[in-house]
């Protein structure tokens, strides 16, 4: 038989340890490829090594390197680390922007207190991104946040984003702020169509009995 | 694993299964000899949270896209005469990692030119043990033509077939948690990793971390098969979408 049944090989040695953030500091600032790569993993359980995570996204040229960043940040979790990814919300490499929003979902919690303001935040993108985000927070929380950005909120985009966020947690509270939304814009077919969808899913759910 | 409220049910049965099986009077004793990690508790725990409906030539396309395209694709950058190492994890009880063993065996022309390894792994040790001794019912059978059977089976009597004693031991069976990288880096790297119907399961965090982990264990060019519903590109971007007349697999960048 062709087949053969071996133990596996022993994997190659690393360029050394990665155990201290200095150490991680120095391999994603010096290193090639393979030992930045290393160490961007190895810092998701040193939670000192946020800064240096930080700095090594902002001028990091490997995709795979760069999703391994935002990944130990997005596992470390903490203030720090949500600190460390929110001003790449702003890139303008849409990759760098969806993937910095992908990081900050993954964090939940420790994302949450910046959300309200990503929602009032100057710029539309970040905007419609904060609406994505919002779809992890339990929904007694993140409906009245998009239920105030649909009242107030002037661009269709955003606002389609968030009926879209709010068809998905499906919370009653928020069909009074649907219909509003749906008066003010009146006569914008795409957006007249989503919320209706969205109140038709709400209501849906809202009389669903529970199992 | 994430199990939300549809599942609520799903998993208060396997903790009344596990207070059953240790014999717990009530809730609190079990939690404590799960928290104590009595008797390995945590690992028979895990084993019942764990999926293992399965069955040979599932999603034979994958099998098919295998001999058709990914390793000649393969081969075309290989080193001459270096193995090629193909991985099924999760296992489960062993039936893809055999099918993949039967299907290179039955449909590939040169399966006797190359030396093929082909492990399999899984996070229950209960699944790995029962992929090891290879007897497996009616059921799981059910897709395989009768003369792939009548070679690869014997009749194990009482409704069961055992794995022909060549063929279960080509197959080389670990434990492995694909989340953790301690776990995963030993296997060292693969051509093609088949991994099916898991990452449904996980949350963000840990669909990213297997996906990185698995990247670790694919040689640079190598195809990774996810289940038909799963899609590699709403979890990394660490892969390239590979698409072929079977079946659309990923694969690492060559660099």
């Amino acid at each position: 038989m062709p087949l053969t049944r071996k133990p596996p090989p022993a994997p190659p040695a690393g360029a050394g340890p990665l155990a201290d953030a200095a150490a991680i500091a120095r391999a994603l600032a010096d290193g090639n490829e393979d030992e930045r790569w290393a160490a961007a993993r190895a810092a998701a359980n040193l939670p000192d090594s946020v800064p240096a995570l930080k700095d090594a996204l902002a001028g990091e040229t490997s995709a795979a390197v760069r999703e391994a960043l935002f990944s130990a940040l997005a596992r470390i979790a903490s203030p720090q680390s949500a600190e460390a990814v929110l001003p790449l919300l702003r890139s303008d490499d849409a990759l760098l922007r969806t993937r910095a929003s992908d990081a900050l979902v993954a964090m939940k919690q420790a994302a949450w207190p910046y959300i309200a303001a990503l929602l009032r935040d100057e710029s539309a993108d970040v905007r419609v991104l904060a609406c994505g985000m919002v779809r992890e927070m339990p929904s007694e929380r993140a409906a009245p946040l998009c239920c105030d950005l649909l009242d107030a909120e002037p661009e269709q985009n955003v606002c389609a984003a968030a009926v879209e966020t709010l068809a998905e947690i499906g919370h009653a509270s928020a069909l009074p702020a649907l219909m509003r939304c749906a008066q003010r814009f009146r006569g914008t077919p795409f957006l007249e169509f989503s919320i209706n969808t969205a109140i038709d899913r709400v209501r849906s759910q809202a009389i669903t009995p529970r199992a | 694993m994430v199990f939300g409220e549809p599942k609520r049910y799903f998993v208060e049965r396997r903790v009344v299964e596990r207070m059953l099986g240790t014999h717990s009077g009530s809730f609190e004793e079990y939690f404590a000899r799960l928290r104590a990690d009595l008797d390995r508790e945590i690992e028979q725990f895990v084993n019942a949270f764990t999926i293992n409906e399965t069955y040979f030539y599932r999603e034979e396309h994958q099998l098919a896209c295998l001999t058709t395209d990914l390793l000649a694709a393969r081969l075309k950058v290989k080193a001459r005469g270096s193995p090629i190492r193909i991985w099924s994890v999760p296992c489960s009880t062993g039936e893809e990692p055999y099918s993949i063993a039967m299907w290179l065996l039955e449909n590939w022309p040169h399966v006797d030119e190359h030396e093929i390894e082909i492990v399999g792994s899984d996070i229950d040790t209960g699944a790995v043990e029962l992929a090891r001794a290879g007897v497996y019912g009616k059921r799981a059978l059910m897709r395989l033509p009768p003369s792939v059977v009548d070679k690869y089976f014997a009749f194990d009597g009482d409704a069961s077939w055992r794995i022909v004693d060549d063929l279960r031991h080509s197959v080389l069976f670990t434990a492995a948690n694909i989340v953790n990288r301690a776990d995963t880096v030993v296997h060292g790297k693969f051509d093609v990793i088949f991994c099916r119907n898991v990452l449904i399961y996980f949350d963000d965090i840990s669909r990213r971390t297997a996906a990185e982990n698995l990247f670790e264990n694919l040689l640079p060019g190598g195809f990774i098969c996810l289940g038909h519903t799963e899609s590699m590109s709403r979890i990394s971007p660490l892969f390239d979408v590979a698409r072929f007349d079977d079946a659309i697999v990923y694969q690492r960048p060559s660099r």
